[in-house]
């Protein structure tokens, strides 16, 4: 047993860290999306093709170092298109020859997929809702999970895509899409490796999550010192370190449920990603409201960080239907 | 000892039940319905208080004496009640409920002949100028001073947090008199005309997108003594009357139960997780609107207020920002839209996905955070309970 990083995956995470660092600080966290240009410098650095399976021409990152590039992005709180376009859809089209060419561009940031569920065949073409889809305005193509839990893949392009933007809780831009009779190219994928990628995509979330939680932590826990009233910083006073304290239990409690699943055997990996989104998806929302109150009026403005940061994991709390949806799939 | 509505309370309950079915338009209750904030937007809030004014009803919390109709608490209550019900917009109550009772209980003959008609006509739209950058909890380390000069105090100082300040065209605000004295002795309360030279106002935009909170910059402001309310030195006293009024002058729990209930018509029929959430806010509100119910019926038989209304806002917060989440989370992703455009009721939003319902839910959520924090923390709230229920 070992929790130490390979020195590869030390520099990764020095690497992704720094280069957020000198993009964002605590006043232009999570102001809105990532700039193409800073996703394509991501993708000119290696980043997707370290996390993108060696079939489709990557390095074959797994789980450990999804752990790792997620909590940055969570640390700076960076709004972007990670999980979807990535690792769900790079892994989507990854085995697929007719997709390859999405692939490559993909890795190198110049292409941008977003992941649909929902829309069903109909003679031979993809018709219905794709519902709200992340980032599905700027997307060059879309992998979609039919009804029918088909995979296919769609070009962007095609005539019968409609979308109509849908400005999400974070600030980035999705698309409610709907199929007009697209012609959609299936994928071919075996099951495992579709069950892995979502379960890959989940981890991305919750190391997302811990990443931001450990922020907002931090900023409190700064602003707490500085914020005097009464004479005294607040930070002086029993309940204030009380609940910062509570705040330090939910994240370190998070962190080993996202290490379980990071380090969990492939087999047991579903299991453990769900439980880590089941406890996280509450764990980091009450961690981003304790870190708005211990703000007080300064930290429901749009001008903090910590505001914005309680949007951002709002969303990513939320998605899949957050924790309850989790723990329902546990219990059943 | 009965719950039950005498036969004059019943009555009452119709008159006022016909009454909102009357006045109580499609376009407001739409509007009130998708309204992310606080309070409601002018358009509809001037609209709504016209209605009332007209119908006598506009100060139903003030006494008769003040210009109220003279209803008993248990009245004010019911009509509390049917408002929620019928889904009224949520009149600002800067004006109505805070400095209102101020002039009355307060105010000179003069300042109440000159300022209470028009509050009531909303000719003066009132912003409330009390917490300052570094007073907030400790409101009593106001900085704001007030030099007197002649007739005048020349006011220089930095108010914040000051809700609809853009809307409105007077400010009442707490002033440092005397600097020689303990903090809550040297302090005064003051009207001041947001005309006059030196007032900025600057706009805070908040998490959620919505501008309902601002900076009032006060630059050497010449406020006529006659504009003070009270003796010099009596602000603080004068305060903590209105902050007794902020939270516990009217009803939480009416507004809570509605809001519930529209959200399960809204969502239709929650299960699992969801379900037991809402049950859970749904007993949590029950229980305050009997807390609540409790000090009102007391009252009206002649007791003083039991230190249990002191928990009443407290309560309010928690289970208003529950309710805000379970909505957030029973649309689904269509509850995390959050378009830029505002009112969410008006031409430019964008079409919504699911309902307008919905496409509200991240904003409500948002600002509900703002509960626990506004008109004194839940941390406050928690001491003040401590030491006035429980002698700590």
């Amino acid at each position: 047993m070992n929790l130490a990083l390979s020195d590869e995956q030390a520099m990764v995470r020095d690497m992704v860290r720094r280069f957020l660092a000198d993009r964002y600080d605590a006043a232009t966290m999570a102001k809105g999306p990532m700039s193409p240009d800073d996703w394509r410098a991501l993708g000119e650095l290696g980043l997707f093709a370290l996390l993108a399976p060696e079939q489709a021409g990557g390095l074959g990152g797994g789980a450990v170092e999804v752990m790792i590039v997620s909590e940055e992005m969570g640390r700076a709180l960076a709004i972007t298109p990670l999980t979807e376009a990535v690792l769900l859809c790079g892994r989507a089209i990854a085995g697929d020859p007719v997709a390859r060419r999405w692939g490559d561009r993909l890795m190198q940031g110049e292409a941008l997929l977003a992941f649909a569920p929902g829309g069903a065949m109909t003679d031979g073409r993809l018709c219905g809702s794709g519902g709200i889809v992340r980032d599905g305005m700027d997307a060059d193509a879309f992998v979609v999970e039919t009804e029918a839990g088909a995979l296919l893949l769609i070009d962007g392009q095609d005539s019968g895509v409609r979308r109509m933007p849908v400005r999400l809780v974070d600030g980035s831009m999705a698309a409610h899409v709907r199929f007009d009779a697209v012609h959609a190219v299936p994928l071919t994928i075996p099951g495992s490796a579709w069950a892995e990628a979502q379960a890959l995509a989940g981890l991305s979330i919750v190391a997302e999550l811990v990443g931001a939680m450990a922020t907002l932590l931090d900023l409190t826990v700064d602003y707490v010192r500085q914020r005097h009233q009464f004479g005294k910083p607040i930070a002086s006073f029993q309940v204030v370190q009380h609940r910062c304290a509570r705040m330090y239990t939910w994240l370190e409690q998070s962190r080993s449920l996202l290490l379980k699943s990071a380090l969990a055997e492939e087999e047991e990996r579903v299991r453990a990603v769900t439980a880590a989104r089941a406890y996280i998806g509450d764990a980091a929302l009450k961690l981003a409201e304790e870190a708005v109150q211990l703000h007080g009026g300064m930290g429901v403005t749009d001008e903090l960080a910590v505001g914005r940061g309680l949007r951002r994991v709002l969303l990513l709390s939320r998605l899949h239907g957050g924790g309850t949806a989790a723990r329902a799939a546990l219990a059943a | 000892m009965d719950l039950a509505l005498g036969p004059e309370q019943h009555a009452f309950r119709e008159e006022v039940r016909a009454f909102l079915a009357a006045s109580l338009s499609p376009a407001l209750r739409r509007g009130a319905a998708l309204t992310s904030g606080v309070f409601a937007e002018p358009d509809i809030a001037r609209e709504w208080q016209a209605i009332l004014e007209a119908k006598g009803w506009l100060v139903y919390h003030w006494p008769d004496h003040a210009g109220g109709p003279g209803w008993t608490p248990v009245q004010r209550w019911i009509f509390e009640k049917e408002c929620a019900e019928a889904g009224a917009p949520v009149l600002p109550g800067m004006g109505l409920k805070l400095v209102g009772p101020v002039l009355y209980t307060y105010g000179t003959p003069a300042q109440k002949d000159h300022y209470l008609p028009r509050l009531r006509s909303a000719e003066h739209v009132w912003a409330q100028g009390f917490s300052e950058p570094g007073s907030g909890s400790d409101l009593a380390s106001l900085r704001t001073r007030a030099v007197r000069d002649g007739d005048h105090y020349v006011v220089s100082g930095h108010k914040i947090w000051t809700t609809q300040a853009q809307y409105a065209n007077w400010l009442f605000a707490l002033v440092r008199t005397d600097p020689h004295v303990k903090p809550q002795q040297g302090i005064s309360f003051l009207l001041i005309d947001m005309a006059l030279p030196g007032v900025m106002v600057k706009p805070i935009l908040s998490a959620s997108g919505d501008h309902e909170l601002n900076e009032v910059f006060l630059d050497e402001v010449r406020v006529p003594v006659s504009d003070r309310v009270g003796d010099e030195g009596q602000g603080w006293s004068i305060a903590k009357f209105l902050l007794e009024n902020e939270r516990g002058g009217s009803s939480f729990a009416p507004a809570i139960l509605a809001d519930l209930a529209r959200l399960r018509t809204s969502t239709g029929p929650l299960t699992g997780e969801l379900a037991d959430r809402a049950l859970r806010l749904q007993l949590e509100a029950e229980a305050l609107e009997m807390t609540e119910l409790r000090t009102l019926i007391e009252i009206e038989h002649g007791a003083a207020p039991d230190p249990r209304s002191l928990t009443t806002k407290l309560l309010a917060s928690e289970i208003r920002q529950g309710v805000e989440a379970l909505a957030v989370d029973a649309f689904g992703l269509a509850g995390l839209q959050l378009p830029v455009e505002r009112p969410f009721y008006g031409d430019d939003m964008p079409a919504p996905v699911g309902s307008a319902q919905a496409q509200v839910a991240a904003a409500r959520y948002l600002n509900a955070r703002a509960w626990s924090i506004f008109g004194g923390t839940s941390e406050i709230q928690l001491t003040l309970i401590a030491k006035a229920a429980l002698g700590l």
